[in-house]
């Protein structure tokens, strides 16, 4: 047991960040589970990486909005072209998106075996430490994700096609840099999972209860266990999914019961 | 409950208030101080040897150990650049941000390796030399002694303290020194390959020579053409031994092996890198007689 690391100023600001992500990622994440794509975000973020690294051979800093502005690009590139093969060939998207992944992963590879400072930002851009969190990231987000919001809210009866890929692909690139990808998958994943089969407001609400309990408890039990944060998170994500389903079978169980009461 | 609270939290206050706290980002830093301090200081490692200090994973009580700090002790040389800005930062303890509470090892003494250029190809070059100085005894007598100095800085109460400690330390450390010369001497003049780029004062020290390394450019994976040159080079030129750090991963130099006959070594690199590892002195004991075993 660990208490030092239990302090709201160290937990506070990678709490506010695991709330950013959760905003746009819980209603993403129900299409995502809804077009059996799952592994998208995996693709668009090493899409987004590979932009990044693809920046700096061709000579652009490091460091400042280039680099946003470059793996922002890539990934919304990778966004449009995975709306063309999901027309072209429906049935296939799945193994395509896998198949773009590697691409992208192993394009990083190629390219960095003569840029080696670009393995860096290929490990921040993908593993990305939800405690180094700083307050000029998190106003970059907050804004990004109110818009992003804005136009899911607005736009929310044609949430298809390319208006969708191209959301995805700047929430996925702010967000993974912001706390790293298995956060990523499991903000994307778990909450619509646990909340498969309900639908409308009552299953975002569900879901976003899971998701904000998952983040609390995951950064409370790595201060008190000292443990990687993101990598509790993960896990505390999965635990509330679970609880949060087994919470919604049981009170659907008592409904079944209320109806046979009912129907005798 | 409440009552346990209040003893819990004074427990704490009291503990804070009486030692001077000391946030030492590698093992070695950490023995350093224990030999230099003893029970002055409360000292905490933000690393351990079976890890690659170049990347860590963000944990909630590193920050708080960091605020909590009255002095930072790293290797420096840009080693921790990838976490310790974001650390202090983080942290946001102005005692340890910059001054005399942030202690970087790489200022005592003078680097090898420093860059006349700083060429992006030639890999992750370190531009202010390489960081990984720990296994020149000399070095760490340096160190020691401006660490002693910045101690007495900063803790005026426990002042004359350090310094007799220093010289403790000193005069054992030295009497160390003749006895692994002494011992290695069988070592000088033999040739050896590496894993990363991490042993050169070692090799400067005891007279050894690198020949080659599986990683020529750090933070870059071999590519099989130079694999295929340093399987002959390794044969050709009688290397006696493969040397890589607990923490490293076995594969590669275990292929070379293979491939070449020369035995891989894994040597502590650090405190806590072996069981014998233990302190500074088991240390440099472990290291001399790793390498000893394969040298015959």
């Amino acid at each position: 047991m660990n208490w030092q690391g239990l302090e709201l100023s160290i937990l506070g600001p990678a709490c506010l960040a695991g709330l950013l992500v959760l905003s746009t990622h819980v209603p993403l994440g129900q299409q995502v589970l809804a077009r059996g794509i799952i592994f998208i975000d995996l693709a668009i973020a090493q899409v987004a990486a590979l932009g990044v690294i693809l920046a700096q051979y061709f000579g652009m800093d490091e460091q400042g909005i280039g680099v946003e502005i470059a793996a922002a690009a890539a990934a919304l590139a990778g966004g449009a072209l995975l709306t063309w093969t999901d027309r072209k060939w429906p049935d296939y998207q799945e193994p395509l998106i896998g198949t773009l992944f590697v691409l992208a992963a192993t394009g990083g590879l190629l390219l960095l075996a003569n840029n080696p400072h670009g393995s860096e930002h290929l490990k921040d851009l993908l593993v990305g430490q939800i405690l180094w969190v700083s307050l000029h990231h998190l106003i970059g987000t907050a804004l990004l994700s109110a818009v992003l919001l804005a136009v899911m809210w607005w736009q929310r009866a044609h949430l298809a096609g390319p208006l969708f890929y191209a959301l995805f692909a700047l929430a996925i690139t702010a967000s993974v840099q912001l706390v790293g990808v298995y956060l990523v998958f499991a903000s994307l994943i778990v909450p619509a999972l646990a909340t498969a089969g309900l639908s409308g407001v009552r299953r975002l609400v569900v879901a976003y209860a899971i998701g904000v309990a998952g983040y609390v408890a995951g950064l409370v039990l790595s201060a008190v266990l000292d443990l990687p944060s993101g990598a509790m998170i993960v896990w505390t994500l999965a635990g509330c999914g679970i609880v949060g389903r087994a919470l919604l079978a049981l009170r659907g169980h008592k409904n079944d019961v209320a109806a046979a009461a009912r129907m005798i | 409950m409440l009552k346990v609270y209040v003893c819990l939290l004074l427990l704490v206050a009291t503990r804070i208030a009486g030692a001077f706290e000391v946030f030492a980002c590698e093992p070695e830093w950490g023995a350093l101080l224990k030999e230099l301090g003893g029970d002055n200081l409360q000292v905490a490692v933000g690393t351990s040897a079976l890890q690659d200090v170049h990347v860590i994973e963000a944990k909630p009580s590193l920050i708080a150990k960091v605020r909590r700090a009255d002095l930072i002790v790293c290797s420096g040389a840009d080693l921790e650049i990838g976490w310790l800005p974001q650390l202090i930062r983080q942290a946001g303890n102005p005692k340890v941000a910059s001054g005399p509470g942030y202690f970087l090892a790489s200022d005592q003494i003078t680097t090898l390796e420093k860059p006349t250029s700083l060429d992006r190809s030639e890999g992750d070059i370190h531009p202010q030399g390489n960081p990984h100085f720990q296994l020149d005894p000399y070095r760490v007598l340096a160190v020691a002694k401006a660490l002693a100095a910045r101690l007495a800085e900063l803790d005026t109460a426990h002042a004359a303290d350090y310094q007799k400690r220093l010289a403790d330390f000193s005069t054992r450390w030295q009497a160390a020194i003749k006895a692994w010369e002494a011992k290695a001497a069988p070592l000088k003049g033999r040739k050896v390959v590496v894993h990363h780029l991490s042993w050169i004062y070692l090799e400067q020290w005891l007279g050894m020579e690198q020949i080659g390394a599986l990683e020529p450019k750090p933070g870059v994976p071999p590519t099989s053409g130079h694999l295929a040159s340093l399987v002959d080079l390794t044969k050709n030129s009688h290397a006696f031994a493969i040397l890589r750090a607990a923490y490293q991963d076995p594969k590669p130099g275990d292929w070379l092996a293979e491939q070449t006959g020369v035995p891989a070594v894994t040597l502590p690199f650090t405190v806590g890198g072996d069981d014998k590892a233990k302190d500074l002195f088991g240390l440099f004991d472990s290291t001399i007689d790793k390498l000893l075993a394969v040298a015959k």
